[in-house]
């Protein structure tokens, strides 16, 4: 890396840690910080949930990551296709019977044909225009699958009662039985995904795609091809998002909209089209919201900003992010 | 262009400005209100045009000034009794700041980068005003006294739009609306020619942002009740990119012509199909712009109906 | 130019906007026109709903009963997807474009907040039955009137029962729009006349899923009950985010969410012991209104579920409405007002008779669920159950 990557790279950690050392800092001058053993138990428990919420955001990034990555396309249709596949597993669970980790063998493929879909359809057009048409496509996309869900379903909330008990780790640190199969389950989707593209030759293909889609195509990589199967796979990942996110949490057909923009904070975060950025972003988004609520007086109406101040300070001082390369 | 061809658009404009001023008294309330949301959006997909049209720079969080202006409008009638005009020039001021504090660093990204940091920004001034309770009210929202007829607001609505036109259009036709689009075009080549991008790209991205805090304002003042999620909502920059690339991104009539035509649009299926005309705008927007995404001003000039020049 | 013929294209569209839509019938038919916005979408139409039912069955049994002041009664109810600014312009354009005889109010505090604006600016009167934050009333305004019990008093019940128990700490947290932070306001008020110290109040953003931090926040502080002014998402999460951190609470109530019917049946045995609030509960043996019986029948039949309290408000309401109309002898707005603001009759929901503001002085009940039903715990003269507190551990249930 040259001397301007690694410094602000350097910058980009330094901001990293003042950061997470705000909500201490805040609490400790609020009084809500406290020293003694009973306190850090709670620490160590928000910390340990922030992690578990974290694997699941990032599960969502990971396909966002992916399109931006290859196709430098921003889906802001993203977090509705995490609410489709919420809704794709309550429906196979409360009118199929089928067990909402089992029924990812039905919507994951149904997912990941969605996602060819749309790439053939719609998003072709949007590779190499510039950024706007990309977005406004993808927000016309998002807005269509909100209202015809709401359409089918209403607005009611739904949820899956689905392993409701808690988990002791240790005599103070409780962690709730379907937030730790869904921390499970990520970790082992995003596992997959990874060797995926790790080792496979149609994985190289995607990265190679992504590093530079002319080289690429000159390689004799069918970049058209590369496309559809990475908007898929896209798809299919932020439906097993969906899944995990409906046994434990309530849903409607406009919960998808907050999605969207933790997963736009995480991509940044961890570096453009970069898989394993994705994923530690996500862990980090996750602990540093956990930490501003609990610490910082009224810290929960400021969650938000944990993630939108993030992304905007991570675009400033290193729009690269993370794991990615400094970009002018 | 030539001098006879400016004072002809001229005219026009200020025709059509003349009998808008006419028009209120003749119609409903109700309509009346139309047509003011209807400038309104017209002041908006312009000013939006301003910054990502001519210069490039796609914004994706332009509400944020729209919200600020509203809110100052409203905090200062409401807590403070002040008279409403004036709380429009200190909302034009409040955004012209914020616009430098927010444009100084964000201008510096590219592309998507920009559009996705302004999208933060805009939800981020939106949790500001939220959590800043003690000024704001935060959730509880902002109820102004009701004191105005329909009147008012109408032609302050109308003055905005008419001024923001001529706006528009100087810096469509001007030197400094040829330096804009330069940047836009090739930023690194337009700096070797010696224009200081940094300070024409904050010009026109403040100049873009107060006559929405404007707008904000008058509508505050119609509305008589405000609050975070309804001013600061995403739909609205939605709203001004999709009605600037429906007319024309670039262009002067685009943004007017998308504005008008679409906000119509909307009113009429939203009055006749009420439960379907949210989906079919989400398949209009994603219509538009896969098979449109230079608006009809660009499909005129490939017609060959209109001379292709640089702006409109 | 294109300039000039696409500036004469627009100007001939704004002309054939004008003529565009074509409602303005008065009284065809020599009918009544009543109209309203509702939520039909967006995330307040499952409680408005429920009012919307009420309204079709009081409609249809007016017209059967030779309608309002002999005309047939025609309703329009507009959707205003949860939303304040449409809201505000569809009220608008009922007034001015379709010219309603009688006006029916919007649910939710903060809607009903800003098109109070516009009825008052338009002096048409109405009974209010879907929002309960008094500062809606507190600001001078003559044209709206109320049938509810205020928002202040929604977590009354459940304050006294944590003294009861004798609860010392508690928390005060809910979502940051406007009915919440007024009945949490009134909350903070009980107890601090009750003598219970607030140690965390807190708000959090409507779409707000994880509280896990926030718990433990509460947790930290020593609360032993919380006061939750929710609505269905945000209760249901907290609940169960309790249950898995093995979060004990001696008392947990919630606002709206509990008084939703599929709230029980979503959440199963995380929702026991969960105190919620009512304004009205179909209970015609212990709440003893007039007519209530032949409601809740007729509604049942049609709609296949008993009644909650938003429906049972709005019927009251527009009881309330049609006795004023009768009284007024005519649809003029003065004289609908005086006589909304001066009548005293019993309806399906209790008392109708409001104060110079415009306030009704109506009782609501506090209720939990136990075994799955909502049984009304407090006040004592409604009792039908004795409330089960403090609430047993999640690992002893």
């Amino acid at each position: 890396m040259e001397r301007s990557d690694v410094r602000s790279l350097y910058l980009l950690g330094a901001f990293l840690a003042c950061a997470y050392a705000l909500p201490f800092l805040v609490g400790a001058w609020a009084g809500t910080v406290r020293a003694d053993a009973a306190w850090l138990g709670i620490l160590t428990t928000v910390v340990v949930s922030g992690v578990m919420q974290g694997g699941v955001y990032a599960m969502f990034a990971v396909g966002l990551t992916l399109i931006f990555g290859v196709m430098r396309i921003i889906n802001a249709a993203h977090g509705e296709m995490v609410m489709m596949g919420a809704y794709l597993t309550w429906v196979s669970f409360f009118y199929l019977g089928v067990d909402p980790l089992l029924s990812l063998a039905l919507t994951l493929p149904v997912a990941f044909l969605f996602g060819v879909a749309v790439q053939k359809l719609l998003l072709n057009a949007a590779v190499g225009a510039p950024e706007l048409t990309g977005l406004l496509i993808t927000f016309g996309l998002g807005l269509t699958m909100i209202y015809t869900v709401e359409l089918i379903f209403t607005t009611d909330f739904r949820t899956i009662p689905y392993a409701p008990g808690t988990i002791q780790l240790t005599s103070t640190i409780a962690v709730g039985r379907n937030r730790m199969i869904s921390f499970a389950m990520a970790v082992v989707i995003s596992l997959a995904v990874y060797l995926f593209l790790k080792l496979t030759r149609l994985g190289k293909a995607v990265r190679a795609t992504a590093l530079n889609a002319e080289v690429a195509m000159v390689c004799g990589i069918n970049v058209r091809r590369i496309y559809l199967i990475t908007t898929g796979l896209a798809a299919a990942l932020a439906v097993a998002g969906g899944a995990l996110v409906s046994i434990q949490f309530g849903f409607n057909p406009e919960t998808g909209v907050v999605y969207t923009l933790q997963a736009f904070a995480i991509v940044i975060l961890g570096g453009r089209g970069n898989y394993v950025g994705a994923l530690v972003g996500g862990l980090m988004l996750g602990v540093l919201e956990n930490l501003v609520s609990l610490m910082i007086p009224n810290g929960t109406a400021m969650v938000e900003l944990a993630a939108y101040g993030l992304m905007i300070f991570v675009l400033l001082i290193r729009p690269g992010g993370l794991m990615g390369v400094k970009e002018g | 262009m030539t001098w006879r061809e400016h004072l002809r658009n001229l005219a026009l404009v200020a025709l059509c400005g003349f009998a808008l001023a006419l028009l209120p008294s003749a119609l409903s309330v109700y309509l009346r209100s139309f047509m003011l949301f209807t400038m309104m959006y017209v002041v908006l997909a312009l000013s939006w045009n301003i910054i990502s049209g001519f210069t490039g720079y796609t914004s994706f969080g332009h509400v944020a000034f729209y919200g600020i202006g509203a809110y100052v409008c409203a905090i200062l009638v409401a807590d403070y009794g002040w008279f409403w005009l004036y709380t429009l020039a200190v909302g034009a001021g409040v955004a012209a700041l914020v616009g430098i504090a927010i444009g100084y660093p964000v201008l510096r990204l590219k592309g998507p980068y920009f559009a996705i940091a302004m999208l933060g920004a805009a939800e981020g001034t939106r949790v500001v005003v939220a959590v800043w309770d003690s000024l704001t009210h935060g959730g509880l929202g902002i109820s102004l006294p009701s004191a105005e007829t329909s009147m008012e607001t109408y032609y302050a609505m109308l003055a905005l739009m008419l001024l923001t036109i001529a706006v528009a259009y100087a810096v469509g036709h001007s030197r400094f609306g040829v330096r804009l689009n330069a940047i836009r075009e090739d930023e690194g080549a337009a700096e070797a020619l010696g224009i200081n991008a940094t300070l024409y790209k904050l010009a026109a991205f403040v100049l873009s942002a107060v006559f929405p805090a404007v707008a904000g304002g008058i509508q505050a003042y119609k509305v008589l009740y405000i609050d975070p999620p309804s001013v600061f909502f995403v739909q609205i920059t939605i709203a001004m990119a999709l009605m600037s690339m429906l007319g024309g991104k670039g262009t002067v009539i685009g943004p007017i012509l998308g504005a008008v035509l679409l906000y119509t649009a909307q009113e009429l299926t939203w009055v006749n199909f009420p439960t379907a005309h949210l989906i079919a705008y989400g398949l209009f927007i994603v219509l538009v712009a896969r098979f449109m995404p230079r608006g009809l001003v660009g499909f005129a000039i490939d017609q060959g109906w209109v001379r292709k020049g640089m702006v409109h | 130019m294109t300039t000039s013929r696409t500036l004469a294209g627009a100007l001939g569209v704004l002309l054939l906007a004008g003529g565009a839509p074509a409602w303005a019938n008065h009284r065809p038919n020599n009918e009544a026109l009543v109209g309203g916005a509702i939520s039909q979408t967006g995330r307040y139409a499952e409680p408005a709903g429920r009012q919307v039912n009420s309204i079709k069955l009081w409609v249809d049994e007016v017209n059967a009963r030779g309608g309002l002041l002999g005309h047939r009664v025609r309703l329009i109810l507009l959707d205003d997807k949860s939303d304040t600014q449409s809201a505000i312009k569809l009220y608008e354009k009922l007034i001015t474009e379709d010219k309603v005889d009688l006006v029916l109010g919007p649910y939710s505090s903060g809607i009903t907040e800003a098109v109070a604006n516009v009825t008052e600016r338009y002096k048409m009167p109405f009974v209010a039955y879907g929002a309960s934050s008094s500062p809606i009333w507190e600001k001078g305004r003559r044209y709206i009137f109320n049938i509810v019990a205020v928002a202040e008093d929604y977590q009354k019940g459940a304050v006294h029962l944590a003294k009861q128990i004798g609860v010392k700490k508690a928390a005060v947290i809910g979502e940051d729009s406007l009915f919440p932070r007024q009945s949490g306001k009134g909350a903070k008020d009980w107890a601090k006349q009750l003598g219970i110290d607030i140690v965390v109040e807190e708000n959090y953003p409507q779409k707000q899923t994880d509280f896990t931090a926030l718990l433990q926040k509460i947790k930290a502080a020593g609360a032993e009950a919380v006061f939750s002014n929710s609505y269905f998402a945000d209760a249901a999460a907290q609940l169960r985010q309790m249950r898995e951190q093995n979060m004990n609470f001696k008392l947990y109530s919630s606002t709206v969410g509990p008084g939703l019917p599929n709230f029980p049946e979503q959440l199963g045995s995380t929702a026991e012991y969960v105190l919620g609030f009512s304004q009205w509960e179909p209970l015609p043996k212990i709440l003893k209104h007039p007519g209530m019986d032949e409601y809740i029948a007729a509604y049942e039949k049609r709609f296949n579920e008993k009644p909650n309290y938003h429906a049972g408000s709005t019927y009251g309401a527009l009881q309330a409405t049609e006795a004023a109309v009768k009284k007024a002898g005519a649809f003029d707005n003065e004289k609908l007002r005086e006589a909304m603001a001066t009548i005293d009759v019993q309806t399906v929901f209790g008392r109708y008779k409001v104060n110079a503001t415009g306030m009704n002085a109506a009782e609501g009940l506090t209720f939990q669920i136990l075994k799955g039903q909502r049984r009304v715990v407090w006040p004592e003269k409604w009792a039908e159950a004795k409330p089960e507190l403090p609430m047993p551990e999640w690992s002893k249930r």
